[in-house]
């Protein structure tokens, strides 16, 4: 049955002195996606801007700040967040804002660069065998991380220091060195701006919509670092 | 401003996590004893002013305002050490899976080990 939610959206556009909350009404279900809700609100305002792609929590476009806490806006109900039906919407935290909830990730992209993170890793459960008359393979996935930024917004160190490497980086750093055994591709991630900055507030793990756990990872690669390179700088 | 400004988003734990409060936590408990070093610096340098002046400091810290002082300190002290032996354990990569439960097992040492003590004082007192 639908009711009557309130989305209060924090607004920004090039050229304004200050960001400005707008109130939208919309009609929902309460099952229906913060995601869903933004999209009805903008059929009737045209300027409101926010990213979007799948729609199901894979492509991690449309992470957002949803009543004070990071989430994937697309997999999000608004009958599970709204405080007295409202729901207040705004940018990740830690990167430019771009134009109301779109930000510019590219610090989070640049961060990955310098890690020369690796994508795939094996799969468990079934396949190798292979089908009969063909030959045996390792099924591969590809790594878990989204690049939806929402650990960068949840870290309290990525919000404060502009070149800390940030938490989806490292973990992907530790991912890779587990995968490849090769310090040379993860040696940013050695340096000050990397593991060593953490604080270990682990809010990247628990925000994380994948499971990736950067938090844990970070502290792995720290401890493999410690335990076989002394530090590794 | 900067400063101000991290503090600001370091300490804010509207809707965050264990992980995070006990992050926030061992910052404000390390601020504060950071502050609380400076003025015992400033109480025992007002020896120099001799001994009539020192003693007028310490008849203050002996009444109801020492003891809140002490109470604080005993408080910042047990939870800082607490979940900062805990933090040294998970930073070296040692019980990572299991850290919501090291961080609830140091709150619950830190309270214990305040509680404890600010009976002690409170009995001395």
């Amino acid at each position: 049955m639908d009711v009557k939610w309130r989305l209060i959206v924090r607004r920004w556009k090039e050229g304004w002195d200050s960001p400005r909350y707008q109130e939208y009404v919309v009609e929902a279900d309460p099952d229906t996606s913060v995601l869903d809700a933004l999209e009805k609100a903008w059929l009737g305002d045209r300027s409101l801007v926010f990213e979007h792609a799948c729609h199901h929590g894979v492509c991690g476009a449309c992470g957002m700040v949803i009543n004070g806490v990071e989430r994937l806006a697309c997999i999000t109900r608004l009958g599970d967040v709204a405080v007295g039906g409202t729901v207040v919407v705004e940018p990740l935290r830690g990167f430019p804002v771009v134009s109301d909830l779109a930000v510019d990730k590219s610090r989070m992209f640049r961060a990955s660069a310098a890690v020369s993170p690796a994508t795939l890793e094996p799969a468990r459960g079934g396949g190798a065998e292979g089908l009969p008359g063909r030959a045996a393979v390792r099924p591969e996935k590809l790594l878990d991380c989204l690049e939806c930024g929402i650990c960068y917004s949840a870290c309290p160190i990525a919000r404060t220091m502009e070149e800390y490497l940030g938490p989806g980086a490292l973990a992907l750093a530790s991912k890779t060195l587990e995968l490849t055994g090769d310090w040379g591709r993860v040696a940013a991630a050695l340096e000050r701006r990397g593991v060593w900055s953490c604080h270990a507030a682990f809010e990247c793990s628990v925000r994380c919509p994948a499971g990736f756990d950067p938090g844990g990872l970070i502290m792995i690669l720290r401890g493999k670092s410690l335990r076989e390179r002394g530090g590794g700088r | 401003m900067r400063v101000a400004g991290a503090l600001r988003e370091w300490l804010d734990v509207r809707g965050r996590s264990l992980e995070y409060v006990s992050f926030a936590a061992r910052r404000a408990t390390g601020l504060f004893l950071a502050a609380y070093l400076v003025v015992h610096m400033f109480d025992i340098s007002v020896l120099l002013l001799g001994e009539e002046a020192y003693n007028s400091l310490l008849a203050v810290f002996h009444g109801p305002l020492g003891l809140a002082f002490d109470v604080l300190l005993v408080v910042a002290l047990s939870l800082h050490g607490a979940l900062g032996a805990c933090s040294a354990l998970l930073e070296a990569g040692l019980g990572v899976r299991w850290r919501r439960q090291l961080y609830l097992a140091a709150w619950l040492a830190g309270i214990g080990v305040a509680a404890a003590t600010i009976a002690v004082i409170l009995y001395a007192w």
